[in-house]
């Protein structure tokens, strides 16, 4: 964890400059509550989590140079506090599912066209490859060796589960869709199409609705 | 979601404080707060606010909805209609919870208002428990949740979506032809 969150300190400052601090934080609580409830990993935001963690560094020197019980730092101390708490869980949660999904994640990454952008950020990926390695390094020296030769070798990608993107989800419209088309649970009914009004909330599979949730139309609560 | 995640979203709102010191405007990271005057009602975050009031720096004004008549009405239409009726606040029963706990002495018959809450609560509770049973029974795949909360939401959803991903896994079982495209588990 320390290591991740570190990495980011020594950033660009140029990029992201038309959005305000306050847009920022909006933009982190969008990705954490998506990540927090998204059955798969989702794109990484690293420019969010980076421009974050420039304001917060830059708002704590300040206040490392404020007196002790003055009110106003105490406000300030209080706001980067609750940033943080929302960065932290939002990047924990990231590697909880990447614990979780690591064989798959590393497939996706790998098969992941030339010039798209990387499901993974830098540090998540080395943590992914590391966590691959270990477990199967693990796995070898505990139980795999003591095995008839015919038994020793196991196929991460088959014995490790793969998210279920037909799990529901709860989500709040932000951009008017129309046609959404909804898979039937039997045989007996037929698919049919819902409109997505904005602001309107819905519970439905998220593979339905998986492209709305990247592009940032819909948000999942 | 943790139901103090979901408190965590609330106190976020922005509520009316009356303080009793004076400090120039504050440049948060995100946006700007006061001036704030002795006396002068100004507009801050609610952790800001129970904060303030902990340390006995302020007054809060309780938002205008949290109000005995009002909630009355609010009350006896949500028991009347069968759906669910727009709800004064996205986070009613949070700010209601916070602001009773930490500022009752600011809010006028904080005691009626507590139950009258409570009421509101229980009866949304009771017809959301059943539309998930009908949505279960009816084996519906999509639902239109208008008006609920965030915290309504996950007083039921962890466990409803588990159960329906549950249900799904089984009946898909018993339906051979869809093999190829569900996602097994091991």
């Amino acid at each position: 964890m320390a290591d991740t969150m570190g990495g980011f300190s020594d950033s660009e400052d140029e990029s992201q400059e038309l959005m305000t601090p306050a847009q920022l934080i909006g933009k982190l609580e969008e990705a954490w509550l998506n990540e927090k409830f998204a059955p798969e990993l989702l794109e990484n935001k690293s420019e969010i989590v980076e421009c974050v963690m420039e304001q917060l560094n830059h708002m704590e020197e300040n206040l490392q140079r404020s007196k002790k019980g003055d009110l106003r730092a105490t406000i300030h101390r209080m706001e980067t506090e609750r940033i943080r708490y929302v960065l932290s869980s939002y990047l924990r949660s990231r590697l909880q599912k990447i614990e979780k999904y690591f064989p798959h994640v590393l497939e996706k990454e790998k098969s992941r066209a030339e010039g798209e952008p990387s499901y993974l950020s830098p540090e998540e990926y080395a943590f992914a490859k590391e966590y691959y390695a270990n477990t199967e390094t693990f796995l070898k020296n505990v139980a795999l060796k003591s095995m008839p030769p015919n038994l020793q070798t196991v196929d991460l990608g088959k014995s490790v589960p793969k998210p279920n993107l037909d799990s529901f989800v709860f989500l709040r419209v932000k951009e008017r869709q129309e046609n959404i088309l909804v898979e039937p649970e039997t045989d007996e009914q037929r698919e049919y199409a819902v409109d997505f009004e904005e602001g309107s909330q819905h519970l439905i599979r998220y593979r339905t609705v998986a492209p709305l949730v990247a592009s940032g139309a819909v948000q999942l609560i | 979601m943790d139901p103090s995640e979901v408190e965590f979203l609330a106190e976020k709102e922005m509520v009316t404080i009356i303080p009793n010191f004076s400090l120039d405007k504050v440049y948060l990271i995100g946006g700007e707060l006061g001036p704030f005057n002795p006396g002068l009602p100004v507009d801050v975050p609610l952790w800001l606010a129970i904060n303030l009031k902990q340390r006995q720096k302020c007054r809060i004004v309780p938002p205008e909805w949290m109000d005995v008549e009002k909630l009355e009405v609010i009350r006896e239409q949500e028991r009347k209609e069968d759906t669910f009726t727009p709800i004064p606040s996205p986070y009613y029963m949070e700010l209601t919870k916070l602001l009773l706990n930490h500022a009752s002495d600011n809010i006028p018959k904080a005691d009626e208002i507590r139950t009258l809450v409570k009421d509101t609560w229980d009866t949304r509770i009771a017809k959301l428990r059943l539309s998930a049973d009908s949505f279960v029974s009816q084996q519906e795949v999509h639902a239109k949740l208008d008006n609920l909360t965030l915290m309504e939401i996950n007083t039921i959803g962890t466990f409803f979506t588990d159960s329906l991903n549950n249900l799904f896994k089984i009946r898909a079982n018993l339906q051979p032809r869809g093999e190829s495209t569900m996602s097994q588990e091991y």
